[in-house]
């Protein structure tokens, strides 16, 4: 464990007074508890020597022993090495010093804190309401154990959220929160002069739906994955893989090997699907509808294909916590590998078709450009961090399920535009068919669930990562009492990424913000019902059900 | 360069020509691992209440109406179709089946309820072993539970969180009808 000592070496010679005890459960994990006095120095020398910020967590363990405890997380890409630093301050009055000067992608974690703990962060650059509706009554924090789960407090009809200064001689153009270019709901405030953008305001987190108050209040440790999955539409095996691999690390369950290969296939299959979405948005919102269509036409074989083998298009719900629950037979192998190739050669041909395109050139090329410095400051994850030439890649740095029998490349272009995110997933699609061969050919046989027969003990620390199609998502389990995980967080690749969005929009065109907010990813979801026009007169009306039922009860009789 | 990419795109929208399923005038059936709404067969539940203990979207409810007689309700709208009420079910009462079309303008349409008498056993008659190898007990199962099924509310076993109000609300359920009468 050369990297470990290293690092408590480095700590301790700097800060022996501030270090209280340090834990590691294996050489992959280190855990620093400190005094939170001096949380900036210490943050700022884990930066130094090698890591890179992921997450902070709060808990409240006001009924456990009156405290209330923060971790900031860095790994350590080189190293395969995930550490936390942790600290615990009275839950009466838990006030920390701000880590957001020195690690702006901090910025939003402490806010959050603010918000749903009532932590107070000294210095911070922009304490302002992040999470809760701008209606929530002051002084009640979510997250502390008093408030119940369920609680709804009234809405108020007379408070907006305060948006940021407009700049000197600059207009604000409203984007969202419902907008044609803009498939979510959040809201940015664009401050433009002429047509040049020169700041931007953010203000999301409309969908919050408290889901990790429910889960550690009201769900059992097997019953969270099934939710776990539906954060995200996109990636949901992403997070029920990443939410399991927590609490079995935590807890030391193990993992039959066959499970984790069935853990892989499923996370490639669903980055195949992603990235195929992600490419037809993308064609959409840069106005050329032809790869849309096509890359959402070969996509569509994807779907059937998880079809067939979880029974359900996405949301596959594969995963519970110790394995799977559906094996793959030598019938669905055959299938799987069928599809592949079938959409290899399918996107060979959508990939040289519109490789040459001048008109996706013109708008993608230097567009939402910024530095490798700036990514790697705001701690920018998946493609796009590798578009902008930073070099990381949690299936190869932090290699979990089975990703450390197979060979692959990580695409990393230095452009630093939409372009070249365009590029790394486009390559990475090809490297997903490669790694799924490798995973069939090797797959071995064996169980597929390690049963659980004792209870889990309570207060471990587990903390896992997994590359979801847009990057990392990164889940922090602490252990609790009566089957249920006492802390649970999440955090999913689109929270640095969207934090990195003012630096990719400065001085960029107007015209340009769907596609650099839709390079980081979107995903959306869309309702449409059918409506009758009346060709000679233009009138329009929605059909009735009936209408609708006898119109295809006839057309299937042939009437 | 411009004029290739565009004759290249051109083949590539002409060779799959229109591929657009014509459902839902053509019926479009699902595979034979499809995960629709769940078919319970009454005759091998036993009602040991896994189903309702593992739901993660709570749409499995019990009510013990007296020492005898349990209801299940089964609520399909709030359902998520994972299937993990199949999983546990010692008995196999629970099938998926590959009904997905279940857009309805009557939430009965969707949901199963079922009424079990629980002292003796449904298929031999005879009574529980209720001492040594009672498969409820060790469930930890045993007791009533008092879920709400007009509210469609699951009350969590042996904690303090039964609301009498709620509680009043249950008690004048009636039993539903039989069929033909």
């Amino acid at each position: 464990m050369p990297a470990i000592d290293n690092i408590l070496k480095q700590l301790n010679e700097k800060f022996s007074a501030d270090i209280i005890g340090t834990e590691t459960p294996n050489e992959r994990r280190l855990f620093v508890d400190i005094k939170p006095d001096r949380v900036r120095d210490i943050s700022n020398e884990m930066i130094v020597l090698g890591g890179r910020y992921m997450v902070s967590i709060g808990t409240d363990f006001s009924d456990v022993d009156g405290t209330m405890q923060l971790i900031h997380t860095f790994a350590f890409d080189n190293d395969n090495l995930l550490t936390g630093i942790r600290m615990s301050v009275p839950a009466d009055n838990p006030a920390f010093m701000s880590i957001t000067p020195d690690i702006p992608s901090a910025g939003w974690s402490e806010r959050e804190y603010m918000d749903l703990l009532g932590m107070k962060f000294t210095d911070h650059p922009k304490p302002k309401r992040l999470i809760l509706a701008d209606d929530w009554p002051e002084g009640v924090y979510p997250l502390r154990k008093e408030v119940p789960w369920n609680l709804m407090p009234p809405g108020a009809e007379d408070v907006a959220y305060q948006l940021d200064e407009c700049p000197e001689g600059c207009t604000v153009v409203p984007v969202g929160p419902y907008h044609p270019a803009l498939h979510e709901p959040a809201h940015f405030a664009v401050y433009v002069d002429g047509e040049t953008i020169k700041g931007c305001d953010y203000r999301g987190f409309m969908t919050h739906r408290g889901i990790e108050k429910l889960c550690q209040t009201q769900m059992t440790y097997n019953e969270v994955p099934f939710i776990a999955e539906r954060i995200c539409g996109i990636c949901g095996s992403v997070h029920a893989t990443a939410y399991s691999q927590a609490v079995e690390s935590a807890a030391g369950i193990p993992v039959p090997r066959r499970a984790e290969y069935i853990r892989t296939i499923m996370l490639e299959i669903e980055r195949i699907h992603s990235h195929l979405l992600w490419l037809g948005v993308a064609g959409h919102l840069i106005g050329f509808d032809t790869v849309f269509m096509q890359a959402w036409r070969v996509r569509e074989h994807i779907m059937w294909l998880g079809e067939r083998m979880t029974g359900n298009r996405k949301t596959y719900g594969m995963i519970v916590i110790g394995g799977v629950r559906r094996d793959i037979t030598p019938e669905l192998r055959d299938d799987i590998l069928q599809v592949v190739n079938k959409i290899e050669k399918e996107l060979k041909v959508i990939h040289k078709s519109i490789i040459g395109d001048t008109a996706i050139h013109k708008r993608t090329k230097g567009v939402g450009r910024i530095t490798k410095e700036d990514a790697i400051r705001w701690s920018l994850v998946g493609p796009v961090a590798r578009a902008r030439g930073v070099d990381i890649d949690n299936r190869r740095d932090h290699p979990y399920a089975a990703y450390n029998d197979v060979t692959f490349d990580v695409p990393v272009f230095t452009e630093g535009d939409v372009w070249a995110t365009l590029l790394v997933r486009v390559l990475e699609l090809y490297e997903s068919f490669s790694i799924i061969r490798q995973l069939l050919e090797k797959m071995p046989d064996g169980e597929l669930l390690t049963e659980l027969d004792a209870p889990i003990e309570p207060y471990r620390h587990g903390i896992s990562v997994v590359e979801a199609p847009r990057g990392e998502s990164v889940h922090y389990v602490i252990t609790g009492k009566e089957n249920t995980p006492e802390r649970w967080r999440v955090r999913a690749p689109t929270y640095p990424n969207l934090q990195g969005i003012p630096l990719m929009m400065l001085n960029n065109q107007l015209a340009d913000v769907p596609i650099i907010i839709g390079s980081i990813d979107p995903c959306f979801s869309c309702t449409d019902r059918v409506e009758v026009v009346d060709l000679q007169s233009g009138n329009c009306r929605v059909a009735s059900k009936e209408e609708l039922e006898t119109l295809s009860r006839n057309y299937r009789d042939g009437r | 360069m411009w004029l290739l990419s565009k004759i290249k795109q051109v083949l590539m929208v002409i060779k799959p020509g229109v591929v657009t399923l014509q459902y839902p005038f053509v019926p479009r059936p699902a595979p034979a691992n499809f995960r629709g709404i769940p078919y319970w067969d009454h005759q091998k539940c036993v009602g040991c209440g896994g189903c309702a203990g593992h739901c993660p979207a709570r749409t499995i409810m019990i009510r013990d109406i007296c020492q005898e007689l349990r209801v299940m309700v089964y609520d399909a709208s709030r359902c998520t179709y994972c299937g993990r009420c199949a999983d546990v079910c010692p008995e196999h009462a629970i099938t998926m089946t590959e009904h997905y079309e279940l857009a309805t303008n009557d939430k009965n349409d969707i949901t199963e309820t079922i009424e079990l008498f629980m002292a003796t056993c449904q298929r031999c008659g005879r009574c529980y072993d209720h001492e040594n190898r009672n498969q409820i007990d060790r469930l930890s199962r045993i007791g009533f539970r008092y879920d709400n099924l007009e509210m469609r509310a699951v009350i969590p076993a042996g904690t303090q969180q039964i609301d009498t109000e709620m509680l009043k609300k249950t008690e004048s359920y009636k039993r539903p009808e039989r069929v033909g009468e």
